[in-house]
Parts: structure tokens; C-alpha cells; sequence
């Protein structure tokens, strides 16, 4: 009972929310447009960092927030300029490439007065004005099974900013993907030269696609900020490829499929671990290889979810966002 | 797309050795920055800038060639079969993890398999057997999950997310095989070869006339057999060499074999020269392994080799100028600058690629 009320809990968690914003920026660059951008982990990573660092030089929140996207904008014009007219495979290297930069100049001791280093900045740094604006009352709260603080940290107040996000967000991709700027992205995914022949912009339409998408990416970084902390690490290379687990679990180019997506895949990997530790005996899987063991399962699920319905649990077949 | 090295093989190499030279003289001239002090092997403090050089490029060029070894094998499977293989980077780690799992002294385990043992088997008897099992997994893996994938005309690029989440399985798996830490292959500290002011480990200088033997093989192989020419007649054109009667699945078949054995190969000799490999220590220069093949010329065996001694040397020469901790960040610079100017690499052919 314990193991199906903790994966309920990891279904609403602000880690959960996170990764579904990062995924409906995901989407917008893969489900719409078909641009295969493997770093969405160094937009979140330049989200936080931007967000947290304006806030702990005495900024105020929105500003900080503007310094975040502001971040992810340079950030995709730099990553879109020389790829986007080559190839697919060629914008996936460059994207990890500059994202695994990012993590490398952010841990760097060169810049411990800036980034924290491999350490990371605290989260008393930069929590403090979303959790001042929290109406809940400053200590632990329980509605049902659930109990968390109020306003601080992994609270009630960042859930309820977390999802109220997610589904501003939802509403933004819904309407942008069925508005007609959304209909050139699509038919840039499915026929590039058959758009140009139209006389549209391409490249210029890439070019807003990725940004778009690695905004809301920022987004995800800073509320995945405020439910831990701001280190490079933990926003590596693994961290890009789980957004992408979570985009083709719940089906690429829906709207509610990064949603679905991050729910999913948070209660089931919680369960995988739950019920591995709790069955499975010491002798054969000690507690040290649990972790490794559930993402190994991670990694066969996206093998299986890509070769055996590549369009997720939501998708249409009709509307395969992978073309070659 | 594999050519025999001609007038435009060695225009590119004489632009690239006066791009390096440049790059050096330049970090001559900005030289002596914060890291002097703290470059990963230190020559005897008060050494000029100039020293400190040329002892990098000797360590870039040594860490190139190795890197070419382990890399080779991606730009053999990118030629044949047009796939970025992401979970490349575990077939290097697995080729070091495995040599260590046979020849070490410590009590080792199989995941599943309750109770240690030990094998402790002596290096080159481990080393060979890690390559062969290499070999094998490389096999398996195109009979199990990429034949069947190409048989089903799966596009190219969920074929490449596919490996991507092989990589993700394949990393946990070592993990759990292997722990977190650090493994030394061998105890010896092997000692060093100086000249002058420089010195190079004699380790290390066998890893690289390993490397080099094993690439001047994989050159013969490609310009010289009846094999290697079928492999570069399907990198020019699959649909033609099987009309013309090449067996287009045993080839592709061989070369995952041959760059999975080589990748474990490279493992091997990477982690002697860096004392040591854990689960993720293939994961770690992936990227690296990727900025080589591309600067090379995506698809060109020779390509992968020059791309490589690029990264080797800017990572190693940059530790002058910037921290050791970011040199890595130095050499993926270099990628997405060449592919602003030369998008097609430094050997590839121009042509339109998007």
C-alpha cells in the first residue's frame, strides 16, 4: 500500500511538472517542427542558473525570470545558426555538445563565485520570493495521505505554481499548434522543401521553433530549482534523454502526451524501485544497484516504446514525428 | 565516401598542420594563464610557457590516437548504415571494464549470479579476450536489434534514439556490474621516457604503437581487401554494391563487429593511459568520439583519424590557457566552430547536407 501511495505521490511531485514543461518544450521542437535537439538538458541548466544567479545578485522574481528565457534565447540562436541548415544528426551533436558545455563551465572551478562549482548554489539563495508570495500557511500541511510544508521548498505552494505552469503551457501549444504558424511548423516536419518551394522562411521558422521550445525548457529548469537545488550535474546528458523518454511515452506532437509522458514515467519508475527493493532479495540485487537498475529499465523502455509504437500511448500513427 | 588518400587528402592535412601550428603559437602568445600550475601532469614548476606546450601536444597527440582507435568504429557504422551510434561509448567502456573483470586480483561479481570469485588472468591474456568478446557483442547486437530494426525499414533517426536508449540500458548495466569506482587495469606505474625537457610514460607510449598498428590495420583492411573495398563500395552507395553482387547485411554485419572489437580495443588502451576506467568513463568521451568523426568528415574512416588528433591536441593545449577542468568544453567548441565554416569536416567532400 505504502509503494502505490509513494508512486502517487511521484505523480504530482514539482520534479514530475518540471520534466513536463521540459517536454512541451521538447515538443514544440520535435513534435512540431521535427528538430532533433538532444540538449534540452543545457537550456533547463542556463534556466536555472539565470534564474537563481539574478536572484541571488538582488534582482526581483520577474526580472530573474526574464534573465532566465532571456538566457535560452541567446542560447538557441547561438545552437540554431550554423545547424539548422544541415542535416538532422548534425543540429543532435552540436545541441549535446553545447549543452555538455554548459555543464562543463558550470561546475568548472573557474567560476565557483559565479555557478557554485561542482556544488551548485543552495537553495536558500534564490527560494526566497516565490515562497514569499505563497497564500499557505508556514508549516506542514496534510490533505489525505499526503503531507508536505506549506510554503518552503518541495511545498504545496510550488505544486500549485508547478501544474497551474504546466497548464498555461498546455494551452499555449494547443493554440500555437493549431494556429497557422503552427501548420508551416508541421509541414516543415513532414515535406522541408515542399514549405520553401511555398516561399516560406524555413530556416527563419527552425530557427523560432527551437527557441520557443528551449524557453520553456528554461521554465522547467527553474521550477525543477525550486523543488532541490542549482547543480550542473544533475542536468547532464541522462537528464536530456529522460525528456525524451517522457515526450515518445506519451506521444510526440499531442498535446497532453509530455503530460502523460513525465506522470507515467515518475510513478513507474518509482514503483520499479519500490517493488525491486521490497521483493527482490538483498543476495541478488543489493541496494547500491537499485538505481542503476531502474534506469536500465528506463533505457529498454524507450528500445521498446521507439521500435514497437513510436507514437507513444497518445499518439497518432498518422502523425509520426520521425522522418528521415 | 571512403576515398584513398589523394591531392585533396593532403591539401587538408597541410591546412590543418598550419591551423595547429597557428593555435599553438597563439596560446604561446596569450600563454602562462591561471592553469600553469595546475595542468593534470605538471612539468617541474618554472618551465616555460613553450615547454609546457609542446609537452601538451605530446600528450594531445598520444590521447588522439587513442581516441581515433576507439572512434573509428563510429565512423565505420556511420558510413555503412547512416546511424549516430550513441551507445558506442559503452562498447569502449566495456572493452576496459571487461579486461579488468579477467585480469584483476579483487574478488569479482556477475549481476543476478550470487557470490564472488576471482579469475586473475595476466593483462595482454585478458586484454585479447576483451577484444574478441567485444567482437561478440558487436555481432550480437546487429543480429538482435539492428538487423531486424533495418529489415523493417526503421527511419535512421529512430534508429538513432534507439541507441540512445541502448546507451542509457548499457551505462546502468555496467553500473551495476562494475560499482561507481575507478578501476586500474595494472599496478605498474611503468615508469617514463624523457628527451630533453619532455617525457612521455612508456605506458603510454605503448598504447600508442597498439593504436597505431591496430589503425594501420583498419587502413590496409579498407584500401587493400576485397572486404574493406565492398565496405567502402556500400558507404558510397548500399543499393548499388548489393546490385552489384555485394552481400550488403554480412558486410554491415562485419563492420559492427570490427568497430565494436576495435571500440574495446580503445578501451583498453584509454584507460591504461588514463589510470584507470569506471562505468562511465566511454560515456564521458562520447562526445569527444562524436566531435572527432564529424570535424573529420562525418562517414570518412580517415576523417575520424585527423578529427581525432584535432581534439586530442586542442583539449590537452587549452589546459594552458584554461582550467583542466573544462578542457573538454575546449574541444566541443572546436566542433560547432568547424561546423560553422566546413560543415562537411575537414576531409569530407563538399557537397549539400541539408
Amino acid at each position: 500500500m505504502d509503494i502505490l501511495i509513494n508512486a502517487l505521490e511521484q505523480m504530482f511531485t514539482p520534479a514530475t511538472a518540471a520534466f513536463a514543461i521540459a517536454a512541451i518544450g521538447l515538443n514544440f521542437h520535435f513534435g512540431l517542427t521535427g528538430l532533433l535537439n538532444m540538449g534540452q538538458a543545457g537550456f533547463m541548466l542556463l534556466g536555472m542558473y539565470g534564474y537563481a544567479i539574478s536572484i541571488r545578485e538582488g534582482l526581483p522574481m520577474w526580472l530573474a525570470l526574464l534573465v532566465a528565457m532571456g538566457a535560452a534565447i541567446l542560447f538557441g540562436l547561438l545552437l540554431g545558426w550554423p545547424t539548422l541548415k544541415l542535416r538532422g544528426d548534425y543540429l543532435a551533436i552540436v545541441t549535446i555538445a553545447a549543452s555538455e558545455i554548459v555543464r562543463y563551465v558550470g561546475r568548472s572551478n573557474t567560476l565557483v563565485d559565479v555557478t557554485g562549482g561542482s556544488l551548485g548554489i543552495k537553495g536558500k539563495d534564490y527560494k526566497g520570493p516565490l515562497e514569499e508570495l505563497s497564500p499557505f500557511p508556514d508549516e506542514r500541511l496534510s490533505v489525505g495521505p499526503f503531507t508536505y510544508h506549506g510554503s518552503a521548498s518541495d511545498s504545496w505552494w510550488l505544486r500549485v505554481v508547478a501544474w497551474s505552469l504546466v497548464a498555461l503551457l498546455l494551452l499555449v501549444f494547443w493554440r500555437l499548434s493549431n494556429s497557422p504558424w503552427g501548420r508551416v511548423l508541421k509541414g516543415i516536419r513532414e515535406d522541408e522543401d515542399a514549405v520553401r518551394s511555398l516561399g516560406k522562411n524555413v530556416y527563419w521558422y527552425k530557427m523560432q521553433a527551437l527557441i520557443i521550445g528551449g524557453v520553456i525548457g528554461a521554465l522547467g529548469g527553474v521550477i525543477w530549482a525550486h523543488g532541490s537545488a542549482v547543480v550542473a550535474d544533475a542536468m547532464g546528458r541522462p537528464t536530456t534523454f529522460w525528456v525524451w523518454t517522457i515526450l515518445l511515452l506519451g506521444g510526440a506532437a499531442t498535446v497532453l502526451g509530455p503530460v502523460v509522458g513525465s506522470v507515467v514515467f515518475w510513478a513507474a519508475l518509482s514503483l520499479v524501485r519500490a517493488v525491486a527493493k521490497e521483493f527482490i532479495p538483498e543476495s541478488i540485487l543489493p541496494s547500491t544497484a537499485i538505481e542503476p537498475f531502474g534506469l536500465m529499465l528506463v533505457g529498454i523502455a524507450l528500445i521498446l516504446i521507439v521500435v514497437f509504437r513510436p507514437q507513444g500511448i497518445l499518439g497518432n500513427k498518422k502523425e509520426l514525428a520521425f522522418h528521415a | 565516401m571512403f576515398t584513398r588518400p589523394d591531392r585533396r587528402f593532403y591539401r587538408a592535412a597541410a591546412l590543418l598542420l598550419v591551423a595547429a601550428a597557428a593555435f599553438v603559437i597563439a596560446t604561446l602568445v596569450i600563454g602562462g594563464g591561471p592553469a600553469d600550475a595546475e595542468t593534470v601532469e605538471p612539468v617541474a614548476a618554472g618551465t616555460s610557457t613553450a615547454t609546457l606546450v609542446i609537452q601538451n601536444v605530446i600528450n594531445g597527440l598520444a590521447f588522439g590516437v587513442l581516441l581515433a582507435l576507439a572512434a573509428v568504429g563510429l565512423s565505420l557504422i556511420f558510413g555503412t548504415t547512416g546511424l549516430s551510434n550513441f551507445a558506442h561509448g559503452e562498447q569502449v567502456t566495456f572493452g576496459a571494464l571487461l579486461t579488468f573483470f579477467l585480469s584483476t586480483n579483487e574478488q569479482v561479481t556477475i549481476p543476478l549470479v550470487p557470490g564472488s570469485f576471482t579469475i586473475g588472468l595476466p593483462l595482454w591474456l585478458a586484454a585479447i579476450i576483451a577484444v574478441i568478446v567485444s567482437g561478440g557483442t558487436g555481432w550480437l547486437q546487429d543480429k538482435l536489434l539492428w538487423n531486424p530494426l533495418r529489415k523493417r525499414r526503421v527511419a535512421v533517426l529512430q534508429q538513432m534514439v534507439v541507441s540512445i536508449g541502448l546507451s542509457l540500458a548499457l551505462l546502468n548495466m555496467l553500473q551495476w556490474w562494475m560499482g561507481a569506482s575507478r578501476h586500474r587495469l595494472t599496478n605498474a606505474s611503468g615508469g617514463r621516457i624523457t628527451f630533453g625537457d619532455f617525457y612521455i610514460g612508456t605506458q603510454t607510449l605503448m598504447s600508442v604503437v597498439i593504436a597505431s598498428i591496430a589503425l594501420l590495420a583498419v587502413a590496409l583492411f579498407l584500401l587493400k581487401t576485397r572486404l574493406g573495398r565492398a565496405t567502402r563500395a556500400i558507404s558510397d552507395n548500399p543499393a548499388l554494391a548489393a546490385a552489384s553482387g555485394i552481400r550488403v547485411d554480412s558486410i554491415i554485419r562485419l563492420v559492427w563487429v570490427m568497430s565494436a572489437a576495435l571500440a574495446g580495443l580503445g578501451g583498453i588502451l584509454l584507460a591504461l593511459f588514463d589510470n584507470g576506467a569506471g562505468f562511465d568513463s566511454g560515456a564521458r568521451i562520447l562526445l569527444l568520439m562524436f566531435a572527432a568523426v564529424t570535424l573529420g568528415g562525418l562517414g570518412q574512416a580517415f576523417g575520424a583519424l585527423v578529427g581525432a588528433l584535432v581534439v586530442g591536441v586542442v583539449s590537452e593545449v587549452s589546459t594552458v590557457v584554461i582550467a583542466p577542468d573544462m578542457r573538454y568544453a575546449s574541444a566541443l567548441g572546436i566542433l560547432i566552430i568547424v561546423l560553422l565554416v566546413r560543415p562537411q569536416g575537414i576531409l569530407g567532400t563538399k557537397e549539400r547536407v541539408g
